[in-house]
């Protein structure tokens, strides 16, 4: 009773935390885009948090630099679980164009695991959103 | 102000501390001049011509020396001081008394090139990440980069 309870909670409050790792900012602004009333990614209960503790769902854009890659567990690290992340952008999958410079470590999943993957570059809202909406399906 | 005349100010003003002078496009002058002279070359070409915005310092890796140019602007053209400096001794003086702005360009080349600013303020990195190795100078021509080996989530190719 108490396990569907919270699976239920998780499923209609995903609340997520926008990272940004070392991106462009283009997915950033799709993700910012998603959250506008037009595609109104609030009505699946999902809400964007300000700090780490309070999310569910990490919103990961970007490749990872060295220098934030630290950073970037240790930010991880302070989501309560359940947590999943969602690598939104080509750079975030697999480092893209930036893939093998001096300061690049690769994608997300090189340092954190990674739930669901949202290619393009950037991703579309509604990409992202069916990224999101795909990642409850699974729970 | 005409590109000739430019020319012929600069000649004026840096008499025989201008090794070489040339005009390749409209509005593109490049001056070289050696590296010791460079605070009192870029003093009197701010003073005398109006150069008051550094655009940019780019260093080149030629092998044997490093060419360093500061890209200077005004409001009628461009001008680039060149200046060579040995790999065997990378030093060149700093800039900051006379374009405070010029430190970012200083703090980045030293990281990057390995050239040792002389006299800067602040010769902290800039770009560079924290827990970067000493002695590795990413745009210096002779550094390799090997990637670090990937790992495939779920062991799948």
């Amino acid at each position: 009773m108490l396990k569907r309870l919270a699976r239920w909670s998780r499923i209609k409050s995903p609340w997520i935390l926008h990272l940004n790792s070392g991106a462009c900012n283009a997915c950033d602004i799709e993700i910012v885009a998603a959250l506008t009333p037009r595609f109104d990614l609030e009505r699946l209960g999902v809400l964007l948090k300000a700090t780490p503790r309070h999310a569910d769902v990490i919103i990961c854009t970007g490749p990872v630099t060295r220098q934030v890659k630290d950073r970037l567990i240790r930010i991880y690290e302070q989501v309560p679980d359940p947590k999943f992340v969602v690598a939104v952008g080509a750079c975030a999958m697999s480092g893209c164009v930036y893939r093998g410079a001096y300061n690049i470590e690769g994608g997300i999943d090189q340092v954190i695991p990674v739930d669901a993957y949202v290619p393009g570059c950037p991703a579309r809202p509604d990409a992202i959103l069916d990224g999101v909406v795909k990642l409850l399906g699974k729970l | 102000m005409k590109d000739t005349e430019i020319i012929e100010r600069t000649q004026g003003l840096l008499g025989g501390r201008v090794l070489a002078i040339a005009n390749p496009s409209g509005r593109r002058i490049f001056l070289t001049v050696a590296p010791g002279e460079l605070p009192g070359v870029v003093r009197a070409l701010r003073d005398g011509l109006g150069f008051t915005h550094l655009v940019t310092i780019s260093g080149v890796d030629k092998g044997d020396v490093f060419e360093i140019l500061y890209h200077f602007a005004n409001a009628h053209a461009c001008l680039s001081v060149r200046t060579e400096i040995p790999r065997s001794e990378p030093r060149i003086p700093t800039l900051t008394s006379i374009i405070p702005g010029a430190i970012l360009y200083e703090r980045e080349i030293q990281e990057m090139f390995g050239i040792v600013v002389e006299g800067i303020p602040d010769p902290r990195r800039l770009l560079i990440s924290d827990d970067w190795p000493a002695e590795n100078f990413p745009l210096r021509k002779d550094w390799k980069f090997t990637r670090p080996e990937e790992t495939i989530p779920g062991g799948r190719l």
